[in-house]
């Protein structure tokens, strides 16, 4: 009765033990009936431990973690946030003495890899690095997830959008750029993503908090902000929307220049750009990065990974990283968190429906 | 500063890793890209310079690795060995197979050097030269590119045309850049993504062969393939017979390699249609032909040199692998631009050194890679069969750690094997896949930015010059045969 009750149940003990009952239940066909005696017995021992795990929850979690974590990254290798991935992943896994594996699951505008999380068992084996998709993606039609759908961990990272043009461009700030959009005969091209991408839709939030027609540029779609760099250096296209450490080589490089940053205080490596709001025009967008869990992990799982995660955040190494990156540190626990995405949900909301994008 | 290099600190993780680069780019699926992500976080524990010894020895050696399979198996080990299973493959067939790997390695080697010296010299002026490409050129580069599968399968045209807007189709699956809108997903998330191009290729040439051979189930129990025993210097001999194929496609190459918007694979291709069409007897093109193999091989390494050229000019990346590397050289310090060629210094030239020093290497660690994938020809067909089905799976899931890469690369194994069956060429199928986003995405785009109007396409000078090769391309030919056809009857 025993055994048929340890077959059935799929049960989240260690695998080692598992495994000896798949073993135990073959051999208990072939063996004569005094050594099936003893190994029934012996199987019937390994369920009552198992099932002993079972009624008791409290055992997975003070074992947490006992195998290989997986830290979810819904963006390709080697780009931003698998970067930043891969440093949570190899500090967290020092921190545990535990293996914590970074997994990339890429594509449809970081849908799958934001669902990778969302969908998976909620035993704090499996967590990830989302990103400022998830305040949009629902609105959008690319899928049903919100940032309710996790257990918000912590925010790592914020970067401000910025107005990037040539180093020859004939305007010296952003109010000339707008001047010359409404005087213009022919309209401005700009880029950064794809069409409904995060920087077209930052670019529709600037342009409207200006009080300009958002179709008073013309958006031309390309794959992410490297390839609309090029354009921009080809003089392909006037100007783009992109993160500030998106373009930080080629600004470094003296090719391209900044007019304003959109984001609430100046930018701390360019003290000299002006913030959108110091040029008159309410809008700030900023991508952001942060670790969440799939909903419903259990709480003590949650707080064990926080305590961890809490002394990365502060440590020297972590700010290096993101000094060495580019990356602006912006630390919120989980309850800040929240309240930050639930802002961020309002705030991108409407400008999806201004830019015809919303979905129902 | 050679000096330095050759400390056993830096030259026994670059050896490692050249040869890690020759396993990943044997094995379909696991690309170079995959490898440099592994390695970047190894080398921050190390010197700059091993550890981008170690980053430039992996992509290097990876792309040429691709084409051992490919010879070997019909089975190219990345995207930019498509090419490889034509002519390459054809004459493994004929009992030459370790010839064809050796021209290959030789012609790989000097590629890669042709690119690197390119790279040392004009890359500011090449790099604002890839610059002027907008859309509406990258447009025509695409256009060209799929007019090769008319050339590739030159008398079966309706057939490859046939599938190469098949490949178009299919590249259409998921979420369009253009409009934001979803196309043929049917509700599925995972299909948003698109159908990954490395499972199908993975699909359209690993399982499909391994169907066909499983129809011949006579010949399972014997070996694989007949090793021949021609070595290295063997090759030679032709390699200098056909200096000028291996120089005019290294620089196809280097220069393809550096616009941020085409790759190796397309530098492949684009060196095989221009060796064909160039060629005197191109309708050997195809059955195993020595100018077959050289070309698309050149071409790919140069292209690994050429995607260096923005990358360190400009700070763009010209493919995942140069993005990976760009990030690795913020960190260490060194930021590129115009000026790190003017006064870079050390950092600059070390980078150049190790990129030179990396073909050398190439040729021993190539030629390792040749011989112990030999030995699988020792083994049964059944056992080899086997085993490719099980690296295919586990390639297909590893892009994305999805399993329904595995599916689409198993539906595309069925419709590869029945494509070949009905006498449709599949590499057709490849280009379209590769080309159609880029034709697609350029086209909606370039007209977007000039509000509709067609006329940029056309009159832009280097717009003209792609419309005007893409005339040669057809018309050249048949327009030549025509005159003097004419002067011989007069």
């Amino acid at each position: 009765m025993n055994k048929t009750k340890s077959a059935n149940q799929p049960s989240p003990s260690p695998p080692c033990l598992r495994a000896s009952v798949v073993k135990n239940g073959f051999q208990w066909t072939k063996h004569s009936r005094s050594f099936r005696r003893f190994r029934s017995s012996f199987t019937l021992l390994v369920c009552v431990t198992i099932l002993g795990c079972q009624k008791d929850p409290q055992a997975a979690i003070d074992s947490y973690p006992s195998k290989t974590v997986t830290v979810v990254c819904p963006w390709s290798a080697g780009g931003g946030t698998d970067r930043c991935s891969r440093f949570w992943a190899e500090r967290l896994q020092t921190k545990f003495e535990n293996p914590f594996v970074v997994m990339n699951r890429t594509g449809g505008s970081g849908a799958i890899g934001h669902s990778a999380v969302a969908r998976a068992k909620a035993d704090g084996y499996t967590m990830g690095m989302v990103t400022v998709e998830l305040s949009m993606m629902k609105q959008m039609g690319i899928s049903d997830l919100t940032f309710r759908d996790y257990e918000c961990l912590m925010q790592i990272n914020a970067d401000s959008a910025a107005v990037v043009v040539r180093k020859d461009a004939p305007w010296k700030n952003l109010q000339e750029l707008f001047d010359e959009i409404k005087s213009s005969k022919e309209k401005l091209k700009m880029s950064g993503t794809a069409s409904g991408g995060i920087w077209d839709l930052a670019r529709v939030g600037m342009l409207d908090a200006a009080g300009l027609d958002i179709h008073s540029v013309t958006w031309v779609p390309s794959k992410g902000s490297a390839p609309a760099l090029v354009q921009l250096m080809g003089e392909h296209i006037d100007a783009v929307v992109v993160s500030v450490p998106e373009a930080m080589p080629q600004i470094e490089a003296g090719e391209l220049r900044l007019l304003a940053v959109m984001d609430d205080q100046r930018h701390p490596d360019f003290p000299d750009i002006p913030t959108l709001k110091e040029e008159g025009c309410d809008w700030s967008a900023v991508g952001w990065r942060g670790l969440a869990l799939p909903k419903g992990t259990p709480p003590e799982i949650v707080a064990k990974i926080l305590v961890q995660c809490e002394e990365i955040a502060a440590s020297e190494e972590f700010k290096e990283f993101m000094g060495k990156n580019g990356f602006a540190v912006v630390i919120r626990g989980p309850e800040e968190f929240t309240k930050f995405l639930e802002e961020q949900e309002s705030l991108w909301t409407p400008v999806i429906d201004l830019a015809g994008y919303a979905q129902k | 500063m050679f000096a330095e290099l050759l400390q056993p600190s830096v030259l026994i993780p670059w050896f490692l890793a050249m040869l890690l680069g020759i396993f990943v780019g044997a094995t379909p699926g696991l690309t170079a890209t995959m490898a440099v992500a592994l390695i970047v976080p190894i080398s921050f524990h190390m010197s700059p310079m091993a550890g981008l010894a170690m980053i430039i020895g992996v992509s290097f050696t990876a792309i040429f690795a691709g084409d051992i399979p490919a010879t070997w198996l019909r089975i190219p080990g990345t995207p930019a060995s498509a090419a490889a299973t034509l002519d390459g493959f054809q004459m493994a067939k004929k009992g030459k197979g370790n010839f064809a790997l050796g021209l290959d390695l030789i012609c790989s080697s000097i590629g890669g050097i042709i690119g690197v010296a390119t790279l040392i010299f004009v890359a500011p002026q090449l790099a604002r030269f890839a610059l002027k490409f907008g859309s509406y050129e990258y447009f025509w580069l695409g256009v060209l590119g799929l007019s090769m599968s008319a050339m590739v399968t030159m008398g079966q045209t309706s057939k490859a045309l046939l599938a190469a807007t098949l490949g178009v189709f299919i590249s259409t699956v998921g979420q369009d850049v253009v409009s934001n809108s979803q196309r043929y997903t049917f509700g599925s998330i995972e299909a948003l993504g698109g159908l990954h191009f490395i499972p199908v290729m993975i699909g359209l040439f690993g399982v499909a062969e391994v169907l066909r051979n499983i129809g011949q189930s006579e010949a399972l129990g014997e070996p694989t393939g007949e090793a021949d025993s021609s070595s290295l210097i063997s090759v030679l001999p032709e390699v200098l017979r056909h200096k000028w194929c291996v120089v005019r496609s290294a620089l196809v190459g280097t220069v393809i390699g550096a616009l941020p918007g085409a790759g190796a694979d397309v530098a492949a291709w684009g060196s095989y249609g221009i060796a064909k069409s160039s060629s005197k007897t191109p309708e050997e093109f195809g059955t195993g032909t020595i100018e077959g193999v050289i070309a698309p091989t050149s071409a790919n390494n140069a292209a690994v040199a050429g995607a260096w050229i923005p990358a360190l000019v400009f700070g763009i990346p010209g493919d995942a692998v140069t993005a990976i590397v760009l990030g690795v050289m913020l960190v260490h310090g060194i930021k590129p631009g115009p000026m790190l060629f003017e006064d870079g210094g050390d950092q600059v030239r070390s980078i150049f050194a190790i990129a030179l020093v990396t073909q050398f290497m190439l040729v021993p660690c190539g030629w390792a890679g040749v011989k112990a994938f030999g030995l699988i020809q020792k083994l049964p067909k059944r056992t080899v069969l086997a085993g490719v089905l099980v690296f295919s799976t586990v390639g297909a899931f590893a892009i994305n750690n999805s399993m329904f890469d595995v599916y689409v690369m198993l539906a595309f194994g069925l419709i590869g094997f029945f494509m070949e069956a009905c006498g449709v060429p599949v590499v057709p199928m490849i280009l379209g896949l590769i080309l159609g986003p880029l034709v697609e995405r350029e086209l909606r785009a370039g007209l977007i930015a000039s509000s509709g109007s067609f006329e940029p396409f056309f009159m832009r000078p280097i717009s003209m010059a792609l419309v005007f090769l893409l005339f040669l391309a057809f018309f050249a030919k048949p327009m030549w045969k025509l005159i003097s056809r004419r002067l011989f009857t007069k």
